[in-house]
């Protein structure tokens, strides 16, 4: 992201797959936690301790983080996040989205995870075109 | 062979002046809709404009860049 200086715009989708039990919980805590400002270090945090994502686990790393414990175990219990999540992953159905990751660069699909190299080259292609 | 009074008014129409069963007409129809039908079906999502919503706390970068990653992923 740096190394494009504002040429690049990322967004991150949720896409829970079912057979990953714990994974549309911890989904819906990454948004508690976008809530009191800190997604994208929770995001970071999940990534690194996954499959790790029990209630007690998302807490523990919403405290680490310095969040508010009170606010966030409230918004993780009422499930404050949950049509949101489904949102996401109906319009992932929508797309023909299936497998995780999967990118959209510029409205070109890419599915599965790519190494770095690759995705420089992507983006640099999109880049071009928009020249 | 007198059209059963089943059938359609436009089919016993036709049967009255021909000679092939009825069966064949209606064979004739499904087989006309079933080539409409596959030659309207598409893929799930194929050309098809989904509206995606954004959380902005999701989301890095500015608005107006020139190259949009979106990343649909799993933490599990």
């Amino acid at each position: 992201m740096q190394e494009y200086d504002g040429r690049i715009r990322l967004v991150f989708k949720d896409r829970p797959l079912p057979m990953h039990t714990l994974a549309r919980g911890a989904h819906e805590a990454a948004r508690c936690a976008g809530a009191a400002g800190k997604y994208w270090p929770y995001h970071d945090l999940l990534f690194e301790a996954q499959p790790a994502f029990r209630r007690d686990d998302l807490l523990r790393y919403a405290t680490e983080l310095g969040l508010n414990l009170t606010e966030f175990t409230r918004c993780v219990d009422e499930r404050r996040y949950a049509a949101q999540v489904e949102a996401d992953v109906v319009q992932a159905q929508a797309l023909g989205i299936t497998g995780t990751p999967t990118f959209l660069i510029n409205g070109r699909k890419i599915v599965g995870g790519l190494p770095l190299e690759e995705l420089r080259a992507l983006v640099e292609d999109a880049l071009k075109e928009r020249r | 062979m007198r059209p059963a009074p089943s059938y359609s008014r436009s089919v016993r129409r036709v049967l009255l002046h021909g000679r092939r069963p009825p069966r064949v007409y209606y064979r004739f129809l499904l087989v006309i809709v079933a080539l409409v039908v596959a030659s309207t079906a598409r893929p799930p999502g194929a050309g098809a404009q989904i509206e995606l919503t954004l959380y902005a706390a999701m989301v890095k970068g500015p608005a107006d860049a020139a190259v949009t990653i979106i990343e649909f992923s799993d933490y599990q």
